[in-house]
């Protein structure tokens, strides 16, 4: 941890994305309809109310209704539906 | 957008993702760079929806995850190439049609002649069709412009033309020569087109038979078409026939009468309507369509025949007879005495206007209501003084 911080410094010093650095996901939302994770490590469960990912830390709940998973790949999932809430769970 | 291509180019798969763990699978999928396009879920069971050409991958990831899986869909190219092997002649049968569609539409079908007024069109057709432009022909082997000059050269009468091929008709556009009026110079007599007394005689060529002051009627000569020499009444020989020209001018009377009724019964079409269709087969006639006439509701009737066209089987009479029905409203109109006057002096004069030509000049005009002891008409009679050139030329046989 004490390791990730320095590396965060150096980063910001840098100014280099901390994603990057840190490997850390990058989440975007467009609207309350799509979510779109980058760099996640594998989906855990999937129903039409709740998905949940995989990250390099911890995971991240996805709770709307009528969920469905668009263009999943290795480096990306893209979660399309109405996100009602997203949590992270460390 | 473009994926979507993409996708549809190489083909897709719907699969049925049975079993206990299926996340599990789609995590190995992902592992194996197997782009899945969509996932959604029904009842327990995952559908997944991937491309073709990593569907045939999928079986070691199915073994490890113990899952099974059911192709549910499929769709695209490659699927439809695999449907058209099975009907190849349905391809056969579009390429033909569009090498047959091709073909004829290199010829040309119809010609048209446009801008004729004195030409006889056959007349034009027959040099059209002797260069090789006519129904039939290749498109490709007829020169317009060769037509053209061709085409002005046979006939003298045509100003201008132009031969355009617009897809398979092609369009001969003439603009006539406007030619001077040839003169008839065969010797003729001037005579009355009207009854009338001469205000004006001027006798150009030929003899004046009447003077001024005469009455004369319709049909008598006005100006001989004699040659004038001082002696002819001397010589014995035949006058000379010539032909006469001159200007005679006389007063000429025209009468008009109307009669307008007081009270007049008016059917007037209030825009309903109704249609009855009856099918006459051989005598037998059919009601399709009928109208419910009530005797408190007045009607005119329009009946319409519709026959089949002559090329069809005329042996077998059949024919529809569509009756329109038009409700009208009956009104009696009573008008006043003047108003029917005006009415009647108005129809009076427009019958007379209509026998005055426009070259005369109108020098009086009276109007005279007729007093009849009748109680439902106004007669009206008109009277119109004109001055005009009643000449006009017959030829002497």
């Amino acid at each position: 941890m004490r390791k990730n911080t320095q590396w965060q410094r150096l980063a910001g010093m840098l100014e280099i994305p901390q994603d990057i650095v840190l490997d850390l996901p990058r989440i975007t939302m467009l609207g309350n309809q799509q979510l779109l994770v980058e760099n996640h490590k594998g989906i855990i469960e999937y129903t039409p109310s709740l998905v949940r990912i995989k990250l390099n830390q911890g995971e991240l709940l996805v709770i709307g209704k009528n969920l469905m998973l668009g263009n999943l790949q290795i480096e990306q999932i893209l979660v399309e539906g109405t996100v009602g809430e997203i949590k992270y769970d460390i | 957008m473009i994926s979507n291509i993409l996708n549809y180019i190489n083909g897709t798969v719907t699969i049925k993702v049975s079993g206990t763990m299926p996340e599990k699978f789609i995590n190995l999928c992902m592992l194996e760079k197997i782009s899945l396009l969509r996932i959604t879920k029904k009842n327990d069971d995952f559908i997944v929806c991937l491309g073709l050409s990593d569907f045939f991958h999928l079986r070691p990831l199915v073994r490890k995850s113990q899952i099974r899986i059911q192709v549910i869909n499929y769709g695209g190219f490659p699927f439809l190439t695999k449907k058209i092997k099975h009907r190849k002649m349905l391809v056969v049968g579009g390429i033909v049609s569009l090498i047959l569609l091709n073909i004829l539409m290199s010829y040309i079908w119809f010609v048209d002649i446009v801008g004729v007024n004195s030409i006889s069109v056959s007349q034009i057709k027959a040099v059209v069709y002797e260069q090789g432009l006519k129904p039939g022909v290749l498109k490709d082997a007829v020169s317009t412009k060769r037509m053209e000059e061709r085409i002005l050269r046979e006939i003298p009468e045509i100003a201008w033309v132009s031969v355009n091929v617009t897809g398979t008709r092609a369009v001969v556009e003439v603009v006539e020569k406007t030619m001077p009026k040839e003169l008839d110079k065969a010797p003729a007599h001037i005579i009355a087109t009207k009854d009338g007394i001469i205000t004006d005689i001027i006798a150009l060529a030929g003899q004046s038979a009447v003077k001024k002051g005469d009455t004369v009627k319709k049909g008598d000569i006005l100006i001989k078409g004699v040659a004038y020499d001082g002696k002819a009444t001397v010589t014995n020989s035949p006058p000379q026939m010539i032909r006469a020209n001159g200007i005679v001018k006389a007063r000429v009377w025209y009468e008009g009468y109307s009669e307008t009724e007081l009270v007049k019964i008016v059917h007037e079409r209030t825009g309903k309507q109704e249609i009855a269709v009856t099918l006459k087969v051989l005598q037998n006639e059919i009601l399709l369509k009928k109208v419910a006439i009530s005797p408190e509701r007045e009607f005119e009737v329009e009946v319409f025949n519709k026959k089949l066209s002559w090329w069809r089987n005329s042996d077998i009479a059949v024919e529809s007879i569509i009756s329109t029905f038009y409700e009208v409203n009956t009104k009696t109109i009573t008008l006043s005495i003047e108003a029917a006057r005006e009415e009647s002096k108005a129809k009076a004069l427009a019958t007379v206007q209509s026998l005055i030509p426009e070259t005369a000049q109108v020098l009086s005009r009276t109007i005279e209501v007729l007093q009849i002891p009748e109680t439902n008409l106004v007669r009206v009679k008109v009277n119109v003084e004109t001055a005009e050139d009643i000449g006009q030329f017959m030829n002497i046989p």
